[in-house]
């Protein structure tokens, strides 16, 4: 080996981290502002979840329990939009809840977006979504077993009054949705353990359908779950929230609903891409440099 | 005394909370009902009492004795104090005001705006610096070193190619192949694991019910 080379791959043993994290930040950054086009094509645990919600009975409501904290927004907010959007175009009703108090921030910021969309485009009163009517949100309340227990039983027992503090039980949509019973599926979004406690608590004692819409990281954790049928597919990561955008925009533009709405999760596809393949290359190039000095030293 | 008292409690509440799950008798549905809608409200709501006045008694500790970092002790102080008033009187957003003015001209600060545009991008950031963290580990420390470092090497790569549609374009078969892993092998030794943590768990509750198991009263279990 000439010194040359020697040296360089020497250097790229002992290269300061920073070199790293520029290179990343690049990587992350010039595809978020010069994003180049993915299509992703939907897996088949995307796919179970959409097709379930498409084709669940008309008085059957839809339930998005917001699980996550602000720190995972980015990857799973896409999610709670798309399940709503999906909602809202096949006519379900929908019910969101938080059990955890960060959640509650996060299901409004959904909630404005996605009726401020459907609102904004809609041509007649039945294509608009009302509150009360079409969606509920009822809120948080504490502790987690109360919750999931006490929904099965009556959902205006565990929040008497909704989030923007109106009497549960006043509202129009509470006569279709009184327990699990009225609840086609209930789709938790989490970054944690709760999605597990959720079938604990809620499907062994009463039988509810779940999915989950989860972190990359921990979908090797609820993999067990999916296989056994306990829930109806699941949504891992920024590539499921993008895949399932994709097939709700399909859905919408059947519906007549071509209203070009913005997709963030298969916006950032290209990043999260450009990033993946950095890391690869680093993987690789550090390999590289640790096994040609280590024969060296040899 | 002292102690007897909280062990019968965990005693009575752990066995009525497990026998309340298995038995449909009304009587004894209607009383698990009390306990997790009331019972368990109202010491949830202690809890919180517990949480705000320990961070409140840490944080002005900190102030007092000039420990370490000190002065951010105020910001915590500060935040907690005008967030739970805004919280608590200043309504939800535009749409939804509450009894306390929180706008100035143009410039609102309900509890949904300081939720935006103060806690979604600090604790986004604080998130994201582990993407850095992980590129420069993945850099230094994942090397091929022997069979099983290759293998989960590998695997890695699989993954990482698997989770972004690029994968779908270098060879077709990828992104199922991806799939088959988190479905067949990781499912096969996550539940082996997962009956294990189970079980550790059933073994500790058994032991805390039946007052084998005391550390949690404090003094060290003695």
């Amino acid at each position: 080996m000439s010194t040359t080379r020697e040296n360089v791959l020497i250097r790229l043993q002992k290269i300061d981290r920073r070199w790293i994290y520029l290179v990343l930040w690049l990587v992350v950054m010039i595809p978020l502002l010069f994003p180049f086009k993915i299509q992703p094509q939907p897996s088949p645990t995307v796919e179970k979840l959409f097709n379930y919600i498409d084709t669940m009975p008309e008085n059957k409501a839809l339930a998005i329990s917001v699980d996550f904290t602000p720190d995972t927004r980015a990857e799973l907010q896409p999610m709670v939009v798309a399940l709503m959007r999906h909602a809202f175009a096949q006519k379900r009703r929908v019910g969101l809840l938080a059990i955890s108090v960060y959640g509650l921030g996060l299901a409004e910021e959904a909630i404005q977006q996605v009726t401020a969309e459907f609102n904004t485009n809609a041509r007649t009163h039945e294509d608009s979504v009302i509150y009360g009517e079409d969606y509920v949100f009822w809120g948080w309340t504490t502790p987690v077993l109360t919750v999931m227990l006490g929904m099965g039983e009556r959902i205006t027992n565990v929040f008497p009054v909704d989030y923007y503090g109106n009497r549960t039980e006043s509202l129009p949509i509470m006569r279709y949705i009184k327990n699990y019973d009225d609840i086609g599926i209930l789709v938790t979004i989490a970054a944690s353990a709760i999605p597990r406690s959720w079938i604990n608590y809620a499907q062994v004692q009463f039988g509810v359908n779940l999915s989950c819409g989860i972190t990359a990281v921990s979908a090797a954790d609820f993999y067990p779950y999916v296989n056994s049928g306990q829930f109806i597919g699941m949504l891992a990561g920024m590539k499921g929230a993008a895949e399932y955008e994709q097939l709700v925009a399909q859905r919408m533009k059947k519906n007549g609903m071509d209203w070009a709405l913005r997709n963030r999760g298969t916006e950032a596809m290209s990043s999260q891409t450009a990033a993946h393949l950095a890391i690869m290359a680093f993987i690789v190039i550090g390999n590289i440099a640790y096994f040609a000095t280590r024969r060296k030293r040899k | 005394m002292q102690r007897r008292i909280p062990l019968l409690i965990v005693l009575i509440t752990g066995i009525f909370g497990a026998v309340a799950f298995f038995v449909p008798y009304p009587a004894i549905r209607s009383a698990d009902e009390i306990m997790r809608n009331d019972v368990q409200r109202i010491i949830a709501a202690f809890s919180l009492v517990l949480g705000v006045g320990s961070i409140v008694q840490h944080h002005l500790i900190k102030i007092q004795r000039k420990a370490q970092f000190w002065q951010y002790s105020y910001i915590t102080l500060i935040a907690l104090v005008i967030t739970a008033i805004i919280g608590l009187f200043g309504g939800i957003d535009i749409a939804r005001p509450g009894v306390l003015p929180t706008r100035l001209g143009n410039f609102s600060f309900h509890i949904q705006t300081i939720y935006s545009n103060m806690m979604v991008p600090l604790a986004a950031t604080m998130f994201s610096l582990l993407a850095f963290f992980m590129s420069s580990a993945a850099y230094r420390a994942f090397r091929a070193r022997n069979l099983e470092a290759t293998l989960l090497l590998l695997a890695a790569f699989i993954m990482m190619l698997g989770a972004v549609p690029l994968g779908r374009l270098i060879h077709r078969e990828l992104p199922a192949f991806a799939e088959w892993i988190l479905a067949v092998p990781n499912t096969a030794s996550k539940r082996g694991i997962l009956f294990g943590v189970e079980l550790g768990i059933f073994a500790t509750s058994l032991k805390i019910i039946l007052g084998i198991e005391r550390g949690w009263l404090g003094g060290g279990g003695k």
